[in-house]
């Protein structure tokens, strides 16, 4: 059984004791980071701390000294975000910070992808995701696409206020699968229903699916509007997103 | 370039899922209070505007929310959609609004609250801005004629008097500059006993160790600090200690923000029940914020605080302590602990926690004490006071009377005690009454008669607005002086339903006023008179009676005894004590052996229900009546 001071980095061990409380799962943040490298533990106390710069260089040097892409994935990446989980539940950060966190996991990622490709590991899928224009609220967008990107797929975010030619510019330059749109707005929710016109009148329709999100938006709405799909939070949007690729791949 | 094995990948993959899974469901919960723009130093992250922004002190650029978690945030966001570099018109007038220097473009339509909020101007309410709690009262220095005339709600304000949640505007050309009333409530900080002569503490420090009840917990860095907290159902108030020599650094006091759910107990219960940790949320984020204010105005670090002592009535207290307080509103009234002990599940009603784990933020080894209840809603404030008048020391029978939200009575010496807690409602404190008002400026503090009118004192020397408990006690002994009403409330013009008492500020007192008076004073009778003829004596057999608690410490002790709303103890044996429980915790915080003490006091106090003595109606119609309560009882 490890001890807290066997862990090196002083940042991870002070937000073990700050943060941790049931005696489980301090156990196994102790025995995790005391068993992992220095340099995974600064990975993983950069990731915690939101910082994505700090991530992104440490993990270009570590690959490039030869570590293995699934340790750094257990031993920095994961091992990060399981404290980033646990203070989150207990109200020490909120959403901000957590999306923080999750673009930082990105920027790791971002190394790792390449040698995923020479494996022969391809993404789940591709997704082009957007609040429409006028809209800028964003935080469910971050969410979903948080939740896509962890489980594999490849998204690009166009942010907030996007206009119907910024969707299809970014749908025809990175092939993407799936379009996914969200609004806030009651005022905004009509240019999803716009954007999928502007599609058709391109002739690209076919070559995309479409799902929508947001507070206002009901599956009622999607279809009258010609969607492929609706989901009403993070994780339905991760099932629908699987669903619509089955659904290509039948053709 | 290494390459990965695609499941050993896949498996990673499902980890990530998973772990983000449960932190969006998390995320949904929590943006039910909760703004999910704004991060954990209470900055706004959004890109889109609403009401709740405020710029930050330092204008370093990144807006603060001012939202307060406990109202829907959605309702404040902005909910036009923006346009491109197109200004959309909101129909400006020419007028200007202004707040203390800080002004803005008015329209029509929008309420003052509306404005106070873009113009950053702190406005309280707790009635979710429905016209009800009365606290956004708003002085117009000019512009009335600006706002629409007074509706049902605002019909007890005069003058240039609005309630900012209510007054709109309805002429946007003409300028109009607005104050919120300066809310100084006359909250009680100092007791008569200062000086702490007996220090025992239970965190010690020795060769630069610190120890709690000795085991070491963290290394001496520079101080000692322990805190006090009394949670009062209407007043907070938090003393930082010294623990190495017993000085009291700083006391703050403030209005307890659990407010929202209701202003007495009973109703408070209620809301925990439908809304269980909202009450607690709002206590511990008090808490920490008066921590971080005390740390910056005295340059220590909470990591210093290495005990915190909590005293209150049985239900502040354990909603604290995250227990359920649910059992203490019905029969028979008894929180969990006290039903444990009694079941002799454990051996004290005390509580002990560490700070950690209910989100206080000191050392996080500190532990959080809360001294034991002494029976049903007679709580650990109660206790606390019982040190700071040293109870168990007393051989003489003395009494102690806490005059709140609620009145605990406790009557005895240290070999026999009996206590007992009466509603007293909220008639006192300006709620049921008319022309009633918390101890805020402009409340009547005073009044007295003479040559044909009614003299009197306000708060803060400004108008007055109503009266406040004190000045209702005084307006009551002085009319029953001078046979302007009758014990039983009636006027001396029989026909007459509201007598005027101040006729150049309309203020005046009515048959009903005078009547929830006299029910909330017969609770403080029945409850005194109860306790007094149950341990066989009478009021001239006190050899001192305590009066504790803000209300208290302004009160007549004359007209009290006179309208029968205190036992007529000899007046040179009262003596009135401020607020005992933070005295008594600063006391038990210093010292292991009162802690014993008190422990060990609390367990011969038989607690007398009122309700189920077999009199108890013929005591309280009794006690109803505006006259002293006999002074013998035999």
């Amino acid at each position: 059984m490890a001890e807290i001071t066997d862990i090196e980095n002083e940042f991870i061990r002070e937000e073990i004791e700050e943060y941790l409380e049931r005696p489980n799962e301090i156990e196994r943040a102790i025995n995790t980071f005391a068993q992992v490298t220095p340099a995974m533990q600064e990975i993983a106390a950069a990731l915690i701390d939101g910082d994505h710069h700090t991530v992104d260089h440490l993990t270009s040097e570590a690959l490039g000294k030869g570590t293995g892409a699934l340790e750094i994935m257990d031993d920095s990446l994961i091992a990060g975000m399981s404290i980033v989980g646990i203070k989150f539940r207990e109200n020490f950060i909120f959403v901000p910070e957590v999306l923080a966190c999750a673009r930082a996991m990105k920027a790791g990622m971002a190394y790792i992808e390449p040698i995923l490709s020479a494996s022969g590991i391809e993404p789940v899928g591709k997704v082009v995701m957007g609040t429409v224009k006028g809209d800028l609220h964003d935080i469910g967008k971050n969410l979903c696409i948080m939740m896509l990107r962890g489980s594999g797929f490849l998204v690009h975010d166009l942010s907030v206020d996007t206009s119907e030619d910024e969707f299809i510019d970014a749908v025809e330059e990175h092939e993407a699968d799936i379009l996914g749109m969200s609004a806030l707005l009651t005022t905004t929710m009509p240019n999803m229903g716009k954007t999928i016109e502007a599609f058709i009148d391109a002739d690209l329709r076919d070559d995309v699916k479409i799902m929508v999100g947001g507070a206002p938006v009901t599956q009622e709405f999607a279809d009258d509007m010609g969607a492929d799909g609706y989901g009403k939070d993070a994780v339905e949007c991760v099932e629908l997103a699987k669903r619509l690729l089955e659904e290509d791949e039948e053709f | 370039m290494q390459k990965i094995d695609k499941e050993e990948y896949q498996k990673r993959l499902d980890k990530i899922t998973e772990l983000f899974s449960s932190m969006t469901v998390h995320a949904d919960e929590q943006s039910t209070y909760r703004c999910p723009y704004k991060n954990k130093e209470d900055q706004c992250t959004a890109k889109f505007g609403c009401r709740n922004q405020r710029k930050p002190n330092n204008s370093r650029g990144i807006l603060i929310c001012g939202g307060d978690d406990k109202l829907d945030y959605r309702q404040a966001w902005e909910t036009e959609a923006v346009q491109d570099r197109v200004s959309i018109d909101v129909e400006y007038g020419m007028g200007t609004v202004t707040s203390d220097d800080r002004t803005c473009k008015l329209s029509v339509g929008k309420t003052i609250f509306d404005y106070a909020d873009e113009l950053a101007v702190q406005v309280p309410t707790s009635c979710f801005r429905t016209g009800q709690c009365h606290e956004c009262i708003v002085e117009i220095k000019q512009g009335m004629e600006a706002l629409q005339p007074r509706n049902e709600a605002e019909s007890f304000l005069q003058e240039n008097y609005r309630l900012a949640c209510q007054a709109v505007v309805s002429d946007a050309d003409i300028d109009l500059d607005f104050s919120p009333l300066r809310r100084n409530p006359k909250i009680l900080t100092d007791s008569n006993q200062t000086t702490i002569v007996d220090i025992d503490p239970i965190v010690t420090c020795q060769n630069g160790v610190v120890y709690y009840d000795g085991e070491s917990i963290d290394k001496y860095r520079g101080h000692l600090y322990g805190l006090a907290i009394d949670l009062g159902t209407t007043t907070v108030v938090i003393s930082l200690v010294d623990l190495e020599n017993g000085k009291s650094i700083t006391t703050s006091a403030f209005e307890n923000p659990q407010r929202f759910g209701g202003s007495d107990i009973m109703h408070r219960i209620s809301y925990d029940g439908a809304h269980h940790g909202e009450l607690r949320k709002a206590i511990i984020n008090a808490i920490n914020h008066e921590i971080f204010q005390m740390e910056e105005r005295f340059g220590f670090v909470r990591q210093e605080i290495y005990e915190i002592v909590a005293v209150g009535n049985s239900t502040m207290r354990d909603i604290l302590f995250k227990l359920d307080v649910q059992s203490i509103g019905q029969k028979p009234y008894k929180s969990m602990i006290e039903q444990a002990y009694l079941a002799g599940e454990c051996s004290t009603t005390s509580l002990t926690e560490k700070t950690r784990r209910l989100g206080i933020r000191a050392n996080p080894k500190a532990r959080v004490y809360g001294l034991p209840l002494i029976a049903s809603h007679v709580g650990a404030d109660t206790a606390a006071a019982l040190v700071a008048m040293d109870m168990a020391s007393r051989k003489e029978t003395v009494m102690l009377i806490d005059v709140g939200t609620n009145t605990e009575v406790v009557i005895g010496h240290a070999g026999r005690m009996l206590a007992a807690s009466c509603p007293a409602g909220p008639a006192f404190e300006g709620g049921l009454i008319k022309y009633g008002m918390p101890g805020y400026d402009g409340a009547v503090e005073s009044v007295r008669w003479a040559d044909g009118q009614f003299e009197y004192d306000t708060i803060g020397g400004t108008q007055p607005h109503g009266l406040c408990g004190s000045g209702l006690i005084d307006l009551l002994a002085e009319l029953r002086r001078h046979d302007q009403m009758t014990p039983k409330g009636v006027f001396a013009d029989k026909k007459q339903y509201e007598l005027t008492v101040i006729p150049e500020y309309g203020i005046t007192l009515s048959r009903e006023d005078a009547s929830n008076l006299a029910q909330a004073k017969a609770a403080n009778y029945c409850g005194q008179f109860i306790l007094i003829r149950h341990f066989g004596i009478s009021p001239l057999d006190i050899t001192e009676c305590y009066l504790a608690g803000g209300f208290a410490n302004y009160v007549n002790v004359d007209n009290a005894i006179q309208i029968g709303f205190l036992a007529p103890v000899p007046k040179d044996r009262i003596i009135k004590i401020g607020n005992a429980a933070i005295q008594g915790a600063k006391e038990v915080l210093l010292s292991r052996h009162k802690r014993e003490s008190i422990e060990r006091l609390v367990k011969g106090i038989d607690h007398v229900e009122l309700e189920t003595t077999p009199d108890f109606f013929e005591v309280f119609v009794e006690g109803c009546q505006f006259k002293p309560m006999p002074n013998q009882f035999r």
